[in-house]
């Protein structure tokens, strides 16, 4: 039931995340963010089964931030994602399965390009200019579908990102408390309110 | 194997042959990724199509990509499309009460500028067959439009609108694969990639 | 025998490993072997010795095939040779398990020497007390390597290892020209044992294998296959030496 989906310019990425920590049918948090910094440059959010992303992400934001630690550089989106990959992969086909779906955005601090990839439960990754996950998908893709165009700027993203959350409102029945906003550029990771936008 | 959608097929021509891939990553009826790749380069002259699942398309192409590498510095030499095919028959059966969910094509010319073509199931069984090999969702459908297309000793033009015609309607009428293709004519001169487009629905 | 002597792994003073001086002394003890590389394949050749003529030497094996396109001959223990000859055959045949043709021949003499380096460097063993000859076809054409106890070795066009190895050597150097045929290269390998060989020379008392290209018809392409010469076969060419 969660609402994940980003937005890919060329040198920014726009995540945009629900802020519902449900069990069930049960919200037990309705001020929870989603996402997970790896880096100063790069941004992971993750929905699924709620303890696999919070051992998962933790376990990743440990190694990646070991990477940095040992040869003092970070990551470069790229190699964080096809990291992240390699671990789920490798968890697909172990005893029990992490289960959990993400987006990794980032900017890459030497060429100064934005990324996005998906990568989903059975780790299968792909490099995509705008990405959802779960049910919020179905909507989001089609609005992403007609409105995206290549070279957008920030402004047209958040024109975008609103008309995602308006057709989420309109047409899903699922009623979300909020949603955490943050752009990945050069000048790192900021986060916006959704009246900000 | 239907999960994520795609349709490959190779095919002989006259001292060349051709590999070609749709481009779409699903996940069933959801269209993810309308660019996502599915035949690879191992070497100059051969190439490898992976159909099935996502995962395993990477999984199976990062770590047969180290397999040839290691090769290459081990032996002093580029290895043969043949040699490749054994090589993943045997990768994949390795795998044998735990497969990867693939069904790869390999295709290419050999040191005598030989074309090669072949096919295997998910846990490496291999065929060689002298005309096409195809695979994927839409591979019954490939099967039809290969089966009607196809003639021996096309020369590189006629076999890239050949197994261009047989990828493109075949894909059409299959909802999971399809969005764009790629096609690669590997010739004694050197490869041709062109990407093509068709229906995007 | 002083203290550097018994653990292998222990450096003398001088930088050399005593154990591994000691078993190419045990191959200069054994049995002269000589390789030469033809055109069209190789021949490697080496002495039967006997203790007493009680033993049916037409059953005695002093070389090995170790895939249809490589064969191995050695200069001292048998015991130790025929160990490696196992693990060189396991080697060959999960190669082709996996590409579904023959190792070239660099490749298994490089995973053999790198057997032969372990027993150098591991705790609680002795390194092999023998020097092999590997001759073999693969698509780079006819090949000859020598493989010594330390794990070292060598390319070479003609060689001898064992007893008789200096003289040897010396006469090949002489005697081999790189255009020569098969049958030459047979006849030269014999010549060359016979330098310095201790009684009569006869079909028994010598073993001859070769390696040529057999050109296949259906194929067009070249089929190695090595073959130790029968007991008539050897005594057609010492007939024509003498």
């Amino acid at each position: 039931m969660d609402a994940l989906f980003a937005i890919a310019g060329r040198d920014f990425v726009i995540s945009v995340s629900d802020t519902s920590n449900a069990r069930s049918i049960v919200r037990m948090k309705k001020n929870y963010d989603k996402t997970y910094k790896l880096s100063s440059h790069t941004l992971m959010s993750a929905c699924g089964e709620s303890g696999d992303i919070a051992n998962f992400a933790e376990y990743i934001q440990g190694n990646v931030r070991l990477y940095s630690v040992r040869n003092s550089q970070d990551l470069s989106p790229s190699e964080t994602a096809n990291f992240i990959r390699n671990e789920l992969a490798s968890s697909l086909r172990s005893r029990n399965p992490y289960n959990v779906n993400m987006l990794v955005a980032g900017v890459d601090r030497n060429t100064g390009e934005s990324s996005l990839y998906r990568i989903d439960y059975l780790a299968a990754m792909s490099k995509v200019p705008f990405a959802a996950h779960g049910y919020c998908a179905h909507f989001v893709y089609s609005v992403m579908d007609h409105e995206y165009k290549e070279d957008i700027t920030l402004e047209q993203g958040f024109a975008i990102v609103k008309n995602c959350l308006k057709v989420l409102k309109e047409r899903f029945i699922v009623d979300f408390p909020g949603f955490t906003i943050k752009v990945i550029s050069s000048s790192g990771i900021r986060e916006y309110s959704t009246d900000d936008i | 194997m239907e999960y994520n959608g795609s349709a490959i097929v190779a095919m002989v021509g006259k001292n060349c042959v051709a590999i070609a891939a749709d481009k779409r990553l699903g996940q069933q009826a959801l269209t993810v990724d309308m660019d996502f790749k599915k035949v690879f380069p191992m070497t100059d002259r051969a190439y490898i199509g992976l159909s099935g699942l996502a995962t395993d398309v990477k999984t199976v192409h990062d770590t047969l990509r180290m397999r040839v590498n290691l090769y290459k510095h081990r032996e002093e030499r580029v290895i043969e499309p043949r040699t490749m095919a054994h090589m993943v028959s045997h990768m994949l059966y390795e795998r044998r009460f735990g497969p990867y969910y693939i069904e790869p094509i390999i295709a290419g010319l050999d040191k005598d500028q030989k074309p090669f073509i072949c096919g295997t199931d998910l846990i490496g069984c291999p065929n060689f067959p002298s005309d096409f090999v195809v695979t994927g969702t839409a591979s019954d459908n490939l099967f039809g439009m290969c089966e009607a297309l196809w003639e021996p000793d096309l020369e590189a033009d006629d076999l890239f609108e050949t197994i261009s015609q047989a990828l493109l309607n075949a894909v059409d009428r299959d909802a999971v694969s399809g969005w764009g293709a790629v096609v690669h004519v590997i010739t004694p001169e050197g490869v041709i990639t062109r990407e093509i487009k068709n229906r995007m629905d | 025998m002083d203290r550097y002597s018994f653990s292998l792994t222990t450096f003398a003073p001088n930088g050399k490993l005593l154990q591994i001086e000691h078993a190419l002394a045990a191959v200069g003890n054994g049995a002269t072997s000589v390789g030469i590389k033809a055109a069209n394949g190789v021949v490697v050749a080496t002495e039967k010795k006997t203790g007493s003529s009680l033993i049916d030497v037409s059953s005695l094996e002093h070389m090995a095939m170790v895939c249809d396109s490589i064969g191995m001959v050695y200069s001292g223990m048998g015991p130790d040779f025929r160990v490696l000859v196992n693990s060189a055959r396991k080697m060959a045949q999960q190669y082709i398990r996996i590409y579904m043709e023959d190792p070239p021949v660099r490749i298994l003499v490089k995973e053999l020497a790198s057997v032969m380096q372990e027993f150098t460097q591991s705790g609680g063993v002795r390194p092999f007390g023998v020097s092999l000859l590997l001759a073999g076809v693969d698509e780079r054409g006819p090949s000859l390597y020598q493989v010594d106890p330390s794990g070292s070795y060598f390319p070479w066009k003609a060689t001898a290892i064992g007893k008789n190895m200096v003289n040897s050597k010396t006469f090949l150097e002489k005697r081999f020209n790189g255009d020569m045929e098969l049958e030459d290269a047979v006849h030269t390998a014999i010549l060359t044992l016979k330098e310095g060989f201790e009684g009569q020379m006869t079909e028994q008392s010598i073993d001859v294998g070769i390696i040529s290209v057999i050109p296949s018809a259906q194929s067009g392409s070249a089929t190695p296959k090595f073959q130790r010469l029968t007991q008539t076969e050897i005594k057609d060419y010492l007939s024509n030496i003498m």
